[in-house]
């Protein structure tokens, strides 16, 4: 008897010492924040106030008729007027502040503060996207007490625990009336445990319901209550508790949960959003507010009868709030871009250990412009669903990937790596390695220019072609139309993706050559050396497909793709920055001659059904792609300020019957189409002149020659034949500069 | 298209007015000057129609000449206010030693204004002070290829070139960059 007792004493001490010592030192694990690119304001962004609007929305901005606390805004004809948030930035953080936002029909004209003093430039706070937790674990943002709206704390202790602030841990008297009070209402309006005990039970125990484990929680509790102070147990209540689970991301504590459900911080909550919210506490899954939006609704309502009963607030405020809606979105609020995720995952994998960015509080800031990942999504989703009717297959769903990047800094703007979007899964962006196709022809083109021996005006035979392969076989490449062209120039040759012209000129160049142009570009892998190579037998992944081209957007300068701008401390120090690279790798006037016949692909060659779809004056340059047996479909192309590379084919490699130009090039012109682009207007260097050339021949032509004509760049004082009778004065006149050819110009007027 | 357009900003979307583009465009006899982009005066070029929102393509520029006389009339760049106040700022930065800040603050400008050599040309003095002489000659000959057409931009790059090659003890070619330089400054 004695031994007993002695021994329970001794449980008991050592129950308390292993709380406390716990508790102290408690440390919540906390997945690093991972954040889109914050929206820069300035006079002339081309921004209307509707645009704008919905960018606050997206940050869960509310509209009010007075604009006085954080998160709310107003509308005054053209003026808008937004209390902007206190935010983190990757350089620095910024208080709370008063912006009016003036607007005419071009765009922002004007932005000042509160004290009329004109703001040349300032940036709304970045999206939280996501956040980097362990597999099957928690994920959390931790909120002090000041970030807590006094309402939540009052409103867990009238409805969990009315003792909270005077017992000891556990309350028998509270057990008695919740039993009372549950039987008479038939169903569990009031729980028995605790709040001291919920967080024990959370923290130190797992859940197994027996006796001995009611026990333990029940001492455990009072050690607790007899150590720490109240308000030390209830901001740790706060942040611990278990509500709500995302896939295999549990949510834990309300500054999570406020975000996970409204998608704005703890302290802009109001009354119907805190009432839900703990509401949520008592059965995450059965009053998931989502899945089960009544049973959320009724649960609400009944958290809002017992804080009027309780005198908590008045009884007009919650009958008010119960005719409110539920106010969650229908997905999990912020934005959720898992293949983004991945990529940023990936970056940080190098240089991180998993644990620091599952634990140790890092802001994560990135490249991701929300803007352009939800079109990316949707021109995605919705051109596969169409090419999926076109195709008949019933079983059989054609994937996709997209990656869109800035291609002077080589910022990476959005990621999709399928066309469940929302599906963390197999990321095709970054894993699919499939075959480049035609996309290689760019590149072999561009090593050709480099040579000195070929212009975008050479005259190139596109014949049949037989090359006999070290083991003995013959290598005979077709043209997709089956036919032959003849002597073609060679913006055609580009244009209309012949391959016959091209692998002839591959050959000429000679296939190491061109390997070693791919890999200047950024190809990390130096591909096979065989002649397939030329019909762009080289594996890609689109992620790698988007580096390449980005070097051609770039206007020949290499800036590695980069989705990580900077990591940064939980104290606030930049821990690592990702600065951008410039590395020029090809000379700035063969990449203008190349892009200028990329602009061509889009109004004479394979890019040419994309021109319905998008702005009419728009000048975009790009390169359709098309592996054998039309298994992989591809387009690359770029704007004046964006590059977007799409791949459209079946997981199982299986022929999709479409060309570049029928499965990925709708996909992409829509994605160009709705990102409010710049034309591609890059400068032509002065080393060049422009000439005009027929099409079909390649002869230089004056206005009124040819009805096909079409303007290229090459060298200036290169010797490019003209078409007879058309005024020039012998049969090869040297490209002069510009002046000379307008002096021709005026000569042809005069004739 | 054409060669001759304005420089353009780009991810900041901050365009020429269309009216400005037109008479450029369309200035044949009497050149006119060549500006950059003035803040405070949008006018998208590529528009985005099924973007609610968004504002509408700008009003067809009419298109030049196809073959047009008259060499391109000199240009001169300018950075808007939210560049030129980010460029300063990262100037300050910089001179206070915190170079880290001054390239982010520099990457902010450059989206606002990417075809701007200028702002190349600020964050690679940036990167020079800060060492990096491979990356501020990279910046140089960034800002060389966007500068075309405005000899004092060329110029500046030149310098900026110039000064990463002396960095890195490359005297030959950094004489040649200065002879370069030299040779716009007189145009």
């Amino acid at each position: 008897m004695g031994a007993g007792l002695a021994a329970c004493a001794l449980y008991v001490l050592y129950l308390d010492r292993m709380v406390v010592r716990q508790f102290e030192g408690r440390r919540w694990t906390l997945p690093a924040q991972v954040y889109a690119a914050p929206l820069e304001l300035y006079a002339g962004l081309p921004l209307t106030q509707p645009a704008l609007e919905h960018e606050l929305q997206r940050l869960h901005y509310r509209r009010v008729a007075l604009p006085d606390r954080p998160g709310t805004y107003r509308l005054q004809g053209d003026r808008l007027d937004v209390a902007l948030r206190a935010a983190h930035f990757a350089d620095e953080q910024r208080d709370a502040l008063l912006l009016t936002i003036t607007t005419g029909a071009g765009g922002v004209q004007d932005l000042r503060d509160s004290q009329g003093h004109e703001l040349p430039v300032i940036r709304f706070e970045p999206l939280l996207i996501g956040s980097i937790f362990p597999i099957h674990g928690e994920d959390r943002i931790v909120v002090k007490p000041d970030e807590v709206p006094p309402l939540l704390p009052a409103a867990l202790k009238a409805v969990e625990d009315r003792k909270f602030d005077t017992h000891h841990g556990i309350d028998p008297e509270g057990i008695l009336r919740a039993m009372w009070v549950n039987a008479r209402a038939g169903q569990i309006e009031q729980g028995a445990s605790t709040l001291t005990q919920q967080l024990v039970r959370s923290y130190f125990l797992s859940s197994r319901q027996t006796l001995s484990r009611k026990l333990r929680e029940a001492i455990m509790a009072m050690a607790l209550d007899a150590h720490f102070s109240k308000a030390d147990l209830m901001n740790a209540y706060i942040n611990e508790i278990f509500l709500g689970q995302d896939g295999s991301r549990a949510i834990h504590g309300f500054g999570l949960a406020s975000q996970f459900y409204f998608g704005k911080p703890l302290s802009e909550l109001d009354l119907p959003e805190v009432a839900l919210l703990v509401a949520v506490v008592r059965g995450p899954s059965y009053y998931d507010p989502r899945r089960h939006p009544d049973r959320a609704l009724a649960r609400r309502n009944l958290v809002l009868k017992i804080l009027a009963d309780q005198g908590v607030v008045p009884a007009a405020d919650a009958s008010a709030a119960a005719r409110a809606p539920l106010g969650v979105g229908a997905r999990p609020s912020g934005a959720y871009y898992p293949a983004y995720l991945d990529f940023v995952r990936r970056t940080l994998r190098r240089d991180y250990p998993d644990a620091a960015l599952t634990e140790a509080g890092l802001s994560i800031y990135t490249s991701l412009e929300p803007r352009v990942q939800e079109q990316a999504e949707s021109a995605l989703e919705r051109e596969l669903a169409q090419l999926d009717r076109a195709r008949r297959h019933p079983n059989a769903h054609l994937e996709g990937a997209v990656v869109v990047t800035a291609p002077h800094s080589g910022d990476v703007l959005a990621v999709v790596g399928g066309r469940d979007v929302g599906y963390d899964g197999f990321d095709r962006a970054l894993d699919a390695r499939r075959s480049m196709g035609s996309l290689v022809k760019p590149f072999i083109y561009l090593t050709a220019l480099e040579s000195g021996r070929y212009t975008a005006a050479t005259v190139v035979q596109d014949q049949p072609i037989d090359v006999k392969l070290v083991n003995g076989t013959h290598w005979r490449p077709e043209n997709f139309t089956r036919q032959t062209y003849g002597p073609v120039p060679v913006v055609r040759a580009l244009s209309e993706s012949l391959n016959l012209a091209t692998v002839g000129v591959g050959l000429d160049l000679g296939v190491p050559k061109v390997a070693q142009t791919l890999e200047r570009f950024g190809l990390t892998e130096t591909p096979a050396l065989v002649p397939a190579m030329l019909l762009g037998a080289v594996a890609v992944t689109p992620m790698e497909a988007a580096q390449l081209f980005n070097g051609l957007a770039n206007g020949g300068f290499h800036t590695p793709l980069r989705a990580v701008r900077a990591v940064v401390s939980a104290d606030g120090k930049t821990l690592k920055a990702f600065p951008m690279h410039v590395t020029q790798v090809a000379a700035p006037d063969v990449v203008y001659e190349l892009d200028r016949m990329l602009v061509h692909v889009m109004d004479h060659g394979t890019g040419r059904p994309a021109q319905a779809l998008l702005p009419p004056n728009l000048v975009v340059a790009g390169k359709s792609g098309t592996s054998s047996d039309y298994r992989d479909s591809w387009f690359a192309g770029f704007s004046g300020s964006d590059l977007a590379v799409v791949w459209v084919g079946y997981d199982d490699d299986a022929p999709t019957g479409f060309t570049g130009s029928a499965g990925a090039l709708p996909v992409w012109a829509h994605i160009m189409a709705g990102l409010a682009t710049n034309s591609w207007n890059a400068p032509m260097p002065e080393s060049l002149a422009e000439i005009e050339i027929e099409y079909p021949t390649g002869l230089r032509v004056l206005p009124g020659c040819s009805d096909d004509r079409v303007a290229v760049a090459v060298p200036a004082g290169a010797q490019i034949p003209a078409k007879p009778g058309c005024g020039f004065p012998s049969a090869v006149t040297p490209v002069g500069k510009l002046l000379d050819r307008a002096q021709q110009w005026i000569k042809s007027l005069v004739h | 298209m054409s060669p001759t357009k304005p420089g353009t900003p780009g991810r900041g979307r901050l365009l020429l007015p269309a009216a400005t583009v037109a008479a450029t465009l369309a200035a044949c006899a009497a050149p006119a000057p060549f500006p950059s982009p003035p803040p405070g005066a949008p006018a998208p070029q590529g528009g985005a129609p099924n973007a609610p929102g968004y504002p509408p393509p700008a009003t067809p520029a009419p298109a030049p000449p196809p073959e047009q006389p008259g060499a391109p009339p000199p240009r001169q760049f300018h950075m808007g206010a939210a560049a030129t106040a980010l460029v300063s700022q990262a100037q300050n930065q910089a001179r206070a030693g915190n170079y880290g800040q001054a390239s982010v603050t520099l990457e902010r400008a450059l989206r606002i204004e990417p075809d701007n050599p200028l702002v190349w040309i600020e964050y690679g003095r940036v990167e020079l002070g800060a060492g990096d002489a491979a990356q501020a000659d990279g910046m140089g000959r960034k800002a060389l290829q966007l500068a075309t057409g405005d000899p004092s931009a060329q110029a500046a790059a030149w310098h900026l070139i110039a000064d990463s090659l002396r960095a890195r003890g490359n005297n030959e070619l950094a004489a040649e960059a200065e002879q370069h330089a030299a040779s716009f400054s007189t145009r």
